[in-house]
């Protein structure tokens, strides 16, 4: 109730009249203010609205775990972190693993396969799948974040969260994305089924990039807002919109490959509606998330 | 050929002179008629007959039936086509058409009608146009709608015979020119009658042109002074006329009588309608009368009765007036109009036949009827009137000349008659005229005096042919000549018939049609002898019709009235009645002398079909009905057909005087036949005379169809006046019975009042009834409100008297109440009695009883006072002792109570306090938790670098590993031991140059792990076993004293860095511990300003005791977090020693706190 006597008693009506986020920026300052961070709460606010741009590392970094709760223990565990991390690049620069001009999107590659135990035993080897989906995750990252050891921690704690928590549904996924697809329009579906496209979309760029490098940073982070508060399944509205909103021109293709082509290389221009009207269409299915508490 | 020559035979057969013979052929030619269809029969008939003019032949042909007609009709079309057979054709033609047969309407259709017209207006022969002429005229009415189509022809024959008439084409004989005339005539009122609009129309058209002036003025403009102004001229139009459902309704006679309608010849017209053709006489004759002559014979004749007059005239001219009158009254007639006089003279009877017999009937008696009453009954006078009509008229004056002739009587009797049946004529339309005909009346006598009629005409012939020699011959011929061309001709407008002779002829035809046709048999006797017959017979009608006609009274009346004047003309008839078989005289002698002798074989007839009833009804009528009644007498005339013979036979009389003069006057050839006359001037006379009498005969033919028409037409006219009798005698009865009725209600109303009087008696007695009653009622009554008054009275009584009961029931009840109280009473009474009484005995008994009681209670007080104890000291002193015992414990009792107040209010002041420490233990547990998340947090950061650390290190070791494998593989031992002294000198560098250092390169198996810490070994995966080892030797000190001193750990660090340096020699390799030093260092500090601000935070609530021990504790706690922290890595060793220590002060320092509660 704290909470509420402090806000502006008008965003209730902002939010009914349509203003979304007008109080955002503040509810969340008041969120932050606590001293062990609720950790639900701000879950919850991250699914809710957008969050604003500067506090999004600080809320991204206690979601995922890089700082703990408590206010007092972030500068002691942040110095912990920046340790690591440069103990982890001294130790690959020292077994040369990776050099001054290595791009910084390798280099947190090979510090993430360091810290997993992947590293390969020469550079020089073929990349994974996976790895190529770091390091599209890494760059779109590196725009989103300044700093390179939050932005190597994020990254890695991103990644980490969305094969370890997400392990189980990011195979239903796919299925999911057929069923809205056919409630929002069945005809598109048929379509896409009558070109047999529908198994060859690109699931990979979706599902397991995250659309890095397929939407533009600035709407991609609002969408990672709420892959990185818990939820993947704002990957299928997304993919949902996309298809929707580029429908007239996907109907009008009728090959495979054409259609993977064109969603593999959407135009960027409509991306932040897109994204608006999937977190929408989000909303609007699996309902409001409404804190527990 | 078998057959023709048969039927030839036959055909000869024929004209056998015998009866039978005739009858079986005749019947065999109907049958085989009948039998065949052939044309063949009839052709040879019909040739036969232009042969033989064979009177049975033309018998059967007139009767043909309906296969026959055609062949007939072709056969006439064809004979007419040829000029020779055209003129016997034609009347063959006449005979069939007069006779009606059922084929008629096929006529119109036949081609013979259009041949016919072509020959009339062809032919030039007067002798054949008259005789076509005629049949046309005949044919007409018979096919009125089919003859529109021929109209025009009509017009044209009308228009070419009437300018025939007076320019004479070629060498025609005036006497042919009078019979064309007179059927022009007819033709005239037929045309005019059939079609006023279009032939009227014609008329205008054809006579506006100029060479037709003439025609117009000479010959039709005076055919128009006898017809009236056709009603159609003025609601019909052309069309109209021709349209055939005119004519639908109409029959061949009511088309005849339609025509004659509109005639006002009276010779034509007929009277129905109430025309009264003396009108028409008065009006035409007068100038012609005027014309004619002026002798007043003429005149009254003319006037009085046309008929009569003309042959009065002319049998006056024959008979008794001298030749000179004779040229004078035959010239001017002769000239123009002789048509009418003469004509009428010799053709009056059959003329009259048709049409006017009936009216000489009635004229017959009238004249004798009302001579006497003529005066008296102008009115009953005049119910003879209608009979007299024209044609009766006469009579009376003929019987009146003859009168005067014979008794020479007065002009006044004679006048009378005449006047009266002037008057009879007159009257009925016209009464102006009666005076007028009066006038003239009194100058009838002379003429009636010669007046002939026809029934004198035979005697008048056969006179002729006696007295020939008195007349001359020429004059005679030429009368004679010129009276028969003119009866021909003038047939047209004849005069009034003259009834007498009318009727007599008429008569006789109806008798010779009944029972002669065999007339020809009676022969020449018949000439005189019938006539007398026919008087006779119409004698007898006479009288009848005259009674049936109009009042059955009459005829009593009339016969007795009859006498004088049957007296009179008895005298007169007499004498005059075989000569001059005037009606009038003839029929009361005859009808006295032959009536009984010879009825009539109709006569019952009249008597069944006029029953005397309608007689009554009629004769009440009188004049209303006398318009209708005049067809009865007309019905007299139904019986026709053989006045032609009659006719004939006049006309061979005629032509036997003619012969006998003829004879006188070429005495050689007195025995001559016909025939001897060819080719001589006399023989053309001859011829002449024969065609004259072909025309007569003609003529002669159209009339009696005209009469069949009539008879017909009076048939039906007679339906009409029986039915009209049966409805009134009808009526008559419901008089009657109207009557009947009316006497009836008469009775009833009589009977109606009596019922009214009875009843009004009985509405008295009833009233006085009622009255006494209603006295009686009012006695009842008065007695009956006395009976109340006293019954009121008695139950006012019987009131009060229950009153009294009930009051007395009441104090009874009181009484009872009483009675019942006072028992009660009583009883009560009776029982305290008993109980007072046993309580008195219990008394006693406790009375004894005390008694008792106090003695021994005596007894025992003697038996106390006996016995003395003494205890009263002891209990005294056990008093005092309780008391005091009893004060002691109520002291107790205080003090335990106060004991026990402040007992209890130390454990309040305990409560709280343990409320407060738990409070604090809450917070403190809540803060515990606080700080152990934090730590975890920070723990777990840790621990992710320390798996860095590890990951690293395992990575380091790979490459290590890796690049051993390659040296090994060169072999090289010195490079070996170079790059071992080369990583030495790195290691070494790195250790001074960074404080937390990352871990070297080349640690290896040997590295001794007892101078780090706890973490630091844990995060050594590799070789654990050795630094265990080595740990478990001094680990516990080292454990506790960097746990207890945290400022330590650098010189420990050397320490270690020494002791491994110094105690592990065999490995040569320096190693070095990175960034633990450090960290631990920073751990500690972290720890300390926990502890700090935990402990400052206590101090303020509880104390410098309080804060003491909140130290210690803290430390404890933290200490046991880094010991929880560290145990699932430290070995059980390094454990036990400090942590039990631990946990015995920290309960230690909770006894305390109890102890401390115990002893506060």
């Amino acid at each position: 109730m704290t909470d509420d006597s402090q806000r502006n008693f008008r965003s209730v009506y902002y939010e009914k009249v349509g203003f979304r986020g007008v109080e955002e920026k503040k509810s969340l300052e008041i969120l932050l203010k606590d001293d062990p961070l609720d950790i639900e709460k701000l879950c919850t606010f991250s699914q809710r609205f957008p969050l604003p741009s500067m506090y999004r590392a600080l809320v991204w970094k206690v979601l995922l775990g890089i700082l703990p709760p408590h206010h007092d223990s972030h500068a002691q565990v942040m110095a912990y972190r920046k340790d690591q991390y440069s103990d982890v690049l001294h130790a690959l620069t020292v077994i040369r693993f990776i050099s001054d001009t290595t791009p910084q999107a390798e280099v947190f590659l090979r510090m993430y396969q360091l810290e997993s135990g992947k590293l390969p035993r020469s550079p020089s080897f073929p990349l994974e799948p996976e790895d190529e989906a770091f390091l599209a995750i890494t760059k779109a990252m590196e725009e989103m974040v300044e700093d390179s050891v939050d932005c190597y921690w994020i990254t890695r704690c991103f990644v980490k969260q969305f094969h370890s928590k997400f392990r189980d549904s990011l195979p239903q996924l796919p299925k999911a994305f057929e069923q809205y697809l056919n409630l929002e329009d069945s005809r598109l579906l048929s379509h896409l089924k009558t070109c047999s496209a529908v198994s060859k979309l690109p699931y990979d760029l979706w599902f397991k990039r995250c659309f890095a490098g397929c939407l533009p940073e600035s709407s991609l982070q609002r969408v990672w807002d709420k892959v990185v508060s818990g939820s993947c399944k704002i990957l299928v509205f997304v993919a949902v919109e996309i298809l929707l909103t580029f429908k007239i021109k996907v109907m009008a293709l009728n090959s495979v490959e054409k259609i993977t082509e064109f969603l593999e290389n959407i135009p960027q221009d409509s991306s932040d509606a897109i994204v608006s009207k999937a977190i929408d269409l989000w909303h609007k299915h699996c309902g409001t998330p409404v804190h527990s508490a | 050929m078998a057959q023709l020559a048969n039927i030839g035979e036959l055909l000869s057969m024929l004209d056998s002179p015998t009866l039978s013979v005739r009858d079986d052929v005749t019947t065999i030619f109907k049958e085989s008629l009948n039998s065949e269809r052939g044309p063949m029969l009839v052709n040879t008939l019909v040739d036969y007959y232009l042969e033989t003019n064979s009177q049975p032949v033309l018998r059967i042909l007139t009767t043909l039936q309906e296969p026959h007609d055609k062949h007939l009709l072709d056969k006439i079309n064809e004979y007419v086509g040829k000029a020779a057979t055209r003129l016997s054709i034609l009347s063959l033609l006449g005979h069939v058409v007069r006779l009606q047969p059922s084929w008629k309407h096929k006529l119109s259709q036949a081609p013979l009608l259009p041949s016919l017209l072509k020959c009339l207006k062809m032919d030039t022969d007067v002798v054949v146009l008259t005789t076509g002429v005629l049949v046309l005229i005949t044919l007409l009415p018979m096919i009125p709608q089919s003859g529109k189509q021929h109209l025009l022809d009509f017009f044209d024959i009308f228009g070419r015979l009437s300018s025939w008439c007076l320019k004479k084409p070629g060498h025609v004989t005036e006497v042919y020119l009078v019979h064309l005339h007179a059927s022009v005539y007819a033709l005239f009122h037929r045309l005019y009658g059939m079609y006023p609009c279009n032939f009227v129309s014609f008329l205008r058209s054809h006579y506006s042109m100029k060479e037709n002036v003439e025609t117009f003025e000479e010959v039709v403009k005076p055919m128009m002074e006898h017809v009236r102004i056709h009603p159609e001229l003025v609601t019909g139009s052309k069309d109209h006329e021709l349209d055939p459902r005119r004519w639908k309704t109409l029959e061949t006679h009511d088309v005849v009588i339609e025509c004659a309608k509109i005639s006002l010849d009276p010779t034509e017209a007929s009277y129905e309608d109430g025309y009264s053709v003396s009108h028409q006489l008065s009006a035409c004759f007068p100038p012609r009368s005027a014309d004619v002559t002026a002798s007043p014979y003429v005149d009254t004749q003319n006037s009085c009765g046309g008929a009569t007059s003309t042959p009065s005239s002319t049998s006056r001219l024959m008979l008794f007036s001298p030749a000179g009158q004779l040229p004078q009254s035959l010239s001017s007639p002769s000239t123009r109009l002789l048509p009418e006089p003469l004509q009428a003279t010799l053709w009056s009877p059959s003329m009259v036949c048709g049409m006017t017999t009936p009216p000489t009937s009635p004229g017959n008696v009238p004249p004798e009827l009302s001579q006497p009453y003529s005066k008296a009954f102008s009115t009953t006078g005049g119910k003879g009137t209608p009979l007299g009509t024209p044609a009766t008229s006469p009579p009376p004056a003929l019987a009146c000349p003859p009168d005067d002739c014979v008794h020479g009587s007065s002009s006044q009797a004679t006048a009378t008659p005449p006047r009266k049946e002037e008057r009879t004529d007159s009257s009925r339309p016209y009464l102006q005229r009666q005076q007028y005909l009066n006038d003239r009346g009194l100058e009838d006598p002379p003429a009636s005096k010669g007046s002939v009629t026809l029934g004198n005409l035979s005697d008048f012939l056969g006179d002729l042919a006696s007295e020939e020699d008195s007349i001359e011959k020429d004059k005679e011929e030429a009368a004679i000549s010129k009276e028969l061309s003119e009866i021909t001709t003038a047939e047209a407008d004849p005069v009034v018939p003259r009834g007498g002779f009318d009727s007599p002829f008429y008569r006789d035809s109806l008798s010779s049609s009944q029972r002669k046709t065999h007339s020809a048999a009676s022969g020449t006797q018949g000439s005189s002898v019938n006539p007398e017959l026919l008087h006779s017979s119409l004698d007898k009608h006479g009288p009848d019709t005259p009674k049936q006609a109009f009042t059955p009274i009459d005829p009593p009346s009339g016969s007795a009235d009859a006498s004088p004047a049957g007296d009179r003309d008895g005298q007169t008839s007499l004498e005059t009645s075989i000569l001059t078989p005037s009606p009038c005289k003839i029929p009361p002698q005859r009808g006295v002398s032959f009536g009984s002798g010879q009825p009539p074989p109709y006569d019952h007839l009249f008597e069944v079909a006029l029953p005397k009833t309608a007689c009554h009804f009629v004769s009440k009528k009188t004049e209303e009905l006398l318009k209708k009644v005049k067809g009865n007498p007309e019905e007299d005339c139904v019986p026709s057909t053989s006045p032609m013979e009659v006719l004939d036979r006049l006309i061979e009389q005629g032509a036997d005087a003619h012969s006998k003069e003829l004879s006188k006057l070429s005495l050689p050839s007195k025995s001559v036949d016909w025939t001897h006359f060819g080719g001589s001037p006399p023989s053309d006379e001859i011829r002449t005379l024969r065609d004259q009498l072909l025309l007569l005969h003609n003529q002669l033919l159209y009339e009696r169809f005209k009469r069949q028409q009539h008879a017909l037409r009076n048939r039906r006219l007679l339906r009409k006046v029986i039915r009209a009798a049966a409805l009134e005698e009808h009526n008559a009865a419901m008089k009657d019975q109207l009557k009947l009725q009316e006497n009836d209600i008469q009775m009833w109303k009589l009977s109606l009042k009596n019922e009214r009087d009875r009843y009004s008696q009985l509405q008295g007695q009833h009233d006085t009834m009622v009255t006494q009653l209603y006295s009686q009622i009012r006695q009842l009554q008065h007695d009956r409100e006395e009976f109340y008054n006293q019954s009121q009275e008695l139950q006012t009584k019987l009131e009060d008297c229950r009153n009294m009961i009930a009051e007395l029931r009441l104090e009874l009840k009181k009484a009872n109440n009483k009675v019942c109280h006072t028992e009660l009473l009583l009883s009560q009474v009776s029982q305290k009695l008993s109980n007072s009484e046993s309580v008195q005995q219990q008394m006693e008994f406790l009375n004894r009883q005390l008694l008792v009681l106090g003695e021994v209670n005596e007894l025992y007080l003697e038996q106390l006072q006996s016995k003395h104890p003494d205890t009263t000291k002891e209990v005294e002193m056990m008093k005092t002792a309780y008391r005091k015992e009893l004060e002691k414990n109520r002291s107790h009792l205080l003090q335990q109570n106060q004991r026990l107040d402040a007992s209890q209010r130390r454990v309040l002041e305990l409560e709280s306090l343990l409320a407060k420490k738990d409070h604090l233990l809450l917070e403190q547990k809540k803060y515990l938790e606080d700080v152990k998340s934090q730590a975890s947090g920070q723990l777990l950061a840790a621990e992710s670098r320390y798996e860095a650390q590890r990951k690293i290190t395992r990575v380091l070791e790979l490459e290590i590993l890796d690049l051993y494998g390659r040296l090994e593989k060169d072999g090289c031992l010195r490079k070996l031991e170079e790059d071992k002294a080369e990583a030495a000198e790195a290691a070494e560098e790195r250790l001074d140059c960074c404080s937390d250092g990352c871990s070297d390169s080349l640690v290896g198996h040997n590295e001794e792990a007892s101078g780090h810490n706890g973490e630091t070994r844990t995060t050594r995966p590799s070789g654990p076993r050795a630094s265990y080892g080595g740990r478990s030797a001094g680990g516990s000190s080292s454990s506790s004293s960097e746990l207890s001193t945290p400022e330590k750990p650098p010189s420990q660090r050397f320490n270690s860095r020494w002791e491994t340096a110094v105690g592990e020699p065999s490995s040569s390799i320096p190693t070095t511990v990175g960034s633990l030093p450090s960290s631990k260092s920073f751990l500690g500090m972290k720890a300390r300003e926990l502890f700090r601000n935990k402990s400052e935070s206590q101090c303020d609530e509880d104390g410098v005791t309080s804060s003491s021990l909140s130290e210690t504790l803290k430390t404890e706690l933290g200490r046991d977090s880094g010991v929880e922290n560290k145990t699932p890595f430290n070995l059980d060793a390094s454990h036990p020693s400090s942590p039990n220590s631990d946990s015995v002060g920290q309960l230690h320092i909770m006894d305390y706190n109890e102890t401390h509660q115990e002893h506060s």
